[in-house]
């Protein structure tokens, strides 16, 4: 979390593509924050006061659509949030009832088993987005998805939107064998692959397909 | 009629069989991967089908590979993707199905994927829409050997199978709110990624191969009645060692 919070060029980065998000969509406002459990949470960039706001309302209380969203890993997507929030977030109903917001689209950041954290947009008037400002609002969290996850890994982003891709199977099935061999995490698993790619001068996925199909030992990139 | 595999009455059981299973899986907390893979084995098993696959829109103008009955399908299906023409593509595109009867009589039109298909001993394509409205948010694709069309019946299994698992991944009680299924397609493209991660946790620890780490993990899942994706997150992140997995499940039964 540290790695994240100090990295000032990837952040400025960061909030560069979630204002340029929040100019090209029909939202109000946008934030990131970056969790480590319910508890740890920090708010690494918000557009706006009440992008604020809602976070520190939500982490305070523990629960609403972000908080939700985070928790349960899979996008919580309110429309209507006046009408849904009353039903289901009644206490964060309440703390937000003097905002002048209408919708909340609460996305996770997250990389298979990796919970990152959430981006959350916001808008002042209720309504669903199109299917174009979906693709535009997915792509976006891909992209802050990759630039975090990156640095969690301790390198530079690139490259890594790709890697998160479910198309890249045997990607993920040789993480899979590196956390079981070695007992470690799923980040540092994926790091380890990308590292011996890059000093043995292969690409990812042939690295990955030598663990899967076993001619590589996964214990040869425990070093 | 070209050789069907199953008798008239058994095939109906199976049917019905298959239509129960899938409806059972929907009615409480479902996985939405597993759905999709029993969909396409039920497709191999029941019609005269060689192999299986399904693509979802990851609704960002592309599509992924979810759900297929063979490695085999599965490179069939990306590859449909990597090279941006067939059958899959054009269903997907037009929102109706594509049936092609031999493939051969299709190299102009998609000049790349009907040689492969043909080479890896394919003779037939048939794609089918899961469609919701007016929106299509994925295909259902089945491969032949043989050249030739499915009968009438069988493409209506086909499109009630399709139909059905496109409600479970929608959820019936929520149908109308399009959020729902950004959510759900959303979660479902995730979860594949940490079910990959899960069968290589498994393949290690049990020196097995990649897919009897999956059935595996599926047999463990049903067997607790718990979703896929729960079982393969808490593998991936330790908080389920894969040796109390493995020990309970020792053989997967055939279905």
């Amino acid at each position: 979390m540290a790695a994240v919070r100090d990295s000032e060029s990837q952040l400025d980065t960061l909030a560069r593509v979630i204002r340029a998000c929040v100019d090209v969509l029909p939202v109000d406002g946008a934030s990131i924050s970056v969790m480590s459990g319910p508890r740890e949470r920090e708010t690494l960039y918000a557009s706006d006061e009440i992008a604020a706001k809602i976070e520190d309302v939500q982490f305070n209380l523990g629960e609403g659509p972000c908080f939700e969203a985070f928790s349960t890993r899979r996008p919580v997507l309110v429309p209507d949030l006046p009408q849904a929030s009353a039903l289901e977030w009644p206490v964060f109903a309440a703390a937000i009832a003097a905002l002048p917001i209408g919708a909340i689209f609460a996305f996770p950041l997250q990389a298979g088993a990796i919970g990152i954290g959430a981006v959350d947009l916001y808008r002042r008037r209720p309504g669903w987005l199109s299917g174009d400002e979906l693709a535009v609002a997915l792509e976006v969290v891909d992209l802050v998805t990759a630039v975090l996850l990156g640095l969690l890994l301790g390198e530079d982003g690139d490259g890594l939107q790709d890697v998160l891709s479910p198309g890249r199977e045997q990607v993920h099935q040789a993480t899979g064998m590196l956390i079981a061999a070695l007992e470690i995490s799923a980040e540092e698993a994926l790091a380890r692959l990308r590292g011996y790619a890059f000093v043995t001068d292969r690409s990812l996925d042939e690295v990955a397909k030598d663990v899967v199909s076993r001619k590589l030992s996964p214990l040869e990139l425990g070093r | 009629m070209t050789g069907r595999a199953l008798s008239g009455t058994k095939r109906e059981s199976r049917l019905l069989r298959a239509f129960v299973q899938l409806a059972d899986t929907l009615v409480d907390d479902y996985d939405v991967v597993d759905v999709l893979h029993q969909l396409v084995e039920h497709c191999v098993q029941l019609l005269d089908a060689t192999a299986a696959g399904l693509m979802l829109s990851d609704q960002r103008g592309g599509l992924r590979v979810v759900a297929y009955s063979s490695a085999q399908t599965r490179m069939l299906e990306l590859f449909q993707l990597q090279a941006s023409e067939g059958p899959c593509l054009d269903c997907v595109h037009s929102g109706e199905p594509v049936l092609v009867a031999d493939l051969s009589t299709e190299v102009q039109r998609w000049p790349r994927f009907a040689p492969l298909a043909m080479e890896e001993g394919f003779a037939s394509v048939h794609a089918m829409p899961m469609r919701l409205r007016r929106e299509t948010i994925g295909t259902l694709n089945l491969f032949r050997r043989d050249t030739g069309l499915l009968s009438e019946e069988d493409l209506l299994v086909v499109r009630a199978l399709a139909d059905t698992a496109t409600i479970g991944i929608l959820q019936e009680r929520a149908i109308r709110r399009g959020e729902i299924v950004t959510e759900q397609l959303q979660t479902a493209l995730n979860s594949r990624v940490v079910i990959e991660q899960a069968k290589g946790v498994l393949a290690f620890a049990g020196n097995l191969e990649m897919e009897k780490a999956f059935q595996a993990l599926r047999e463990y899942s049903r067997n607790r009645g718990r979703r896929l994706a729960d079982v393969a997150r808490e593998l991936v992140v330790g908080e389920l060692r894969p040796d109390d997995l493995l020990s309970s499940s020792p053989r997967p039964t055939e279905a």
